[in-house]
């Protein structure tokens, strides 16, 4: 009798266990959504979560605020993208855009899924990719091989296999401030583009690009997505600053005054030093030969 | 030859005629060099009338720069070259006198100021001792702005920061930081609420949030409470030389330190692995609270940033 009672209670505790395990594991998993690790959950950070949020067949296809506007890219665009992809990456990231290539070992090149069209237009259209030399520790900003037209249809098409945000910007710097983006600027960037926006050399071969020559959109899509080492701003900056931020870039980082005249490329100091010594005190020495020889 | 060596020969000014050699312009023709120190002086005039005017009319610096110091630079030339080639070419020698007095002369001074000021002090004694109290009192108190100047005692400041067991995270505008906020791969520089915008908050308190993986992280033994959700908090002042460590490599997962290049390791406690910094980043014990909000379990446990001589 006792035993029978011990098996009933024994068999409960199983079915129990078996009722509640996946339970719990689904409260786990509710708990890891609520913390996205791509995206924040701040309001007006690049996400849909924003001031204004356009939808078409249930999929948000515009977002952002009078700051930044998000737009997808037309899912007309797909199949040019497609045929572009296949053309232009397939060969390293693979046909299905899952960073293996047809004849390489995963692992070797970024899975592209889900990263978000801004991700795809940044790294096409400022000229990185296609790489030039796909082995190397870090792709050089060079003269895009695509045009923009090109490069959201590509984007397109890699956004259709799993949508995903961030949508490609559209920044309006007509609100934003020249004074709040240079101080976020000297906050968050200065350590490595320097204050001057000139990059510099990082660790382990990498390097920091220089900022003067960047449409207003692709600073943008930097801030939000972090390519390569730079980190990703998500929620620690909310539209407005990287409006503040863009608008410093363009205008005051990439138009500097010199009140001298001449702004050696704002290499800073130790170039300024080598200018003032080479012709500053060779003249100098010059002039004192000339006063101190005999006539 | 000889004649040249004749004309190099220093002679006396006084006694020489007229048309001596010596007193003869460098130049061999005089007046085309004075057309052109003319001209030099010319163009400083009116570079210098331009300075003025620029002045008048607040010009650019650069404008103002150009034409005081080529006004100067000219006028100058001109005067050099005026020096050099149309004075009398020399040289000259002039013999000079002893300047030393005789010996017995300096000898009756010094025993005059000796005579003489002996017993003028000893006759105001009390005079003489008042003087030299004062001079020592003023200076004893001269040594106060020296003191002064080294700056207040750091007492026990070296030892804290201003993070207490609860302290809210805060980015440099004084919102709090949140648990959804970052993506995996962001960065934030956060203070103890209430103190970003102070001197000491921003030199001391500063600290780099980093949210390196979407899961509770340990870096080190010890901490396993200490990053929840992946959320890692290291001090951005540099233990080398307490510069703000800015500089986040996300792929390679190093903090960079910008003025010396030391590195520290993101994933591992901040350890450095290459550079001058001789200790970690120390880190703070972050916990999320039931908000959602990012707070600090404690302060630091140990000085942050650069050594000192106390510190153990």
């Amino acid at each position: 009798m006792s035993s029978t009672l011990f098996k009933r209670a024994s068999l409960f505790s199983v079915v129990g266990v078996l009722a509640l395990g996946p339970l719990a594991l689904f409260a786990q998993s509710a708990q890891a959504n609520s913390l996205n690790p791509t995206a924040t959950t701040r309001k007006n950070a690049g996400t849909p979560n924003s001031t204004i949020n356009v939808k078409k067949n249930g999929t948000v296809i515009k977002y952002g605020n009078k700051y930044i506007t998000y737009s997808s890219p037309s899912t007309k665009l797909d199949a040019l993208g497609e045929a572009l992809y296949m053309e232009n990456c397939a060969s390293c990231h693979g046909t299905t855009a899952n960073g293996v290539p047809a004849s390489g070992v995963s692992g070797a090149f970024p899975d592209l899924v889900g990263l978000g069209p801004a991700t795809i237009d940044f790294w096409i259209s400022s000229g990185r990719m296609p790489a030039k030399d796909p082995r190397a520790v870090e792709a050089p900003r060079r003269q895009a091989a695509l045009s923009s037209t090109q490069a959201v249809a590509i984007a397109a098409w890699v956004n259709s296999l799993d949508p995903s945000y961030p949508s490609i910007p559209k920044p309006n710097l007509k609100n934003a401030s020249v004074s709040e983006g240079a101080a976020i600027f000297a906050l968050n960037c200065a350590a490595c583009h320097t204050i001057e926006g000139d990059g510099d050399a990082l660790a382990s071969s990498t390097f920091s690009p220089s900022l003067r020559h960047i449409p207003a959109y692709q600073v943008v899509e930097a801030i939000r997505t972090g390519p390569a080492n730079m980190p990703r701003f998500t929620g620690n900056l909310s539209d407005k600053q990287v409006a503040d931020v863009t608008k410093y870039v363009t205008s005051y980082i990439q138009h500097p005054q010199n009140p001298g005249g001449f702004g050696l490329g704002g290499l800073g100091p130790v170039a300024e030093g080598f200018v003032a010594l080479l012709i500053g005190v060779g003249f100098l020495v010059l002039i004192c030969y000339w006063i101190g020889e005999r006539t | 030859m000889s004649e040249h060596d004749e004309h190099r020969t220093p002679v006396s000014l006084s006694g020489l005629s007229a048309d001596d050699s010596h007193l003869q312009p460098a130049a061999k023709n005089p007046h085309t060099v004075e057309m052109v120190i003319s001209i030099m002086f010319v163009i400083g005039a009116i570079l210098t009338a331009g300075f003025g005017a620029a002045y008048w009319v607040n010009a650019k610096p650069w404008i103002l720069g150009a034409t005081m110091g080529g006004g100067l630079f000219f006028l100058g030339i001109g005067l050099v070259a005026w020096g050099k080639y149309l004075m009398p070419r020399g040289p000259f020698v002039e013999e000079r006198h002893t300047l030393a007095n005789s010996e017995a002369d300096r000898d009756a001074f010094a025993a005059a100021i000796v005579e003489r000021g002996g017993s003028v002090v000893k006759r105001r004694k009390m005079l003489a001792g008042l003087l030299g109290g004062g001079l020592g009192i003023f200076g004893v108190v001269a040594m106060f702005p020296l003191i002064r100047s080294l700056g207040p005692l750091p007492k026990g400041t070296l030892f804290h920061t201003d993070w207490r067991k609860g302290s809210f995270a805060v980015d440099q505008t004084g919102r709090r930081v949140s648990v959804g906020d970052l993506a995996v791969g962001s960065i934030v520089t956060v203070f103890p609420e209430g103190k970003q915008n102070t001197d000491r908050g921003q030199a001391v308190d500063q600290t780099v949030l980093i949210r390196v993986s979407n899961e509770h992280f340990t870096t080190q033994k010890g901490r396993e409470s200490w990053a929840p959700h992946g959320y890692v908090a290291y001090s951005k002042v540099c233990t080398h030389l307490g510069c703000p460590v800015g500089l986040y490599e996300q792929q390679l997962q190093l903090l960079v330190c910008p003025c010396h290049q030391s590195m520290f390791n993101v994933t591992n406690g901040a350890v450095p692995q290459f550079g001058p910094a001789p200790r970690p980043l120390p880190q703070l014990p972050l916990y999320v609270d039931s908000d959602g909000f990012i707070r600090a379990q404690a302060d630091y446990d140990q000085p942050v940033g650069p050594g000192f001589w106390e510190r153990s």
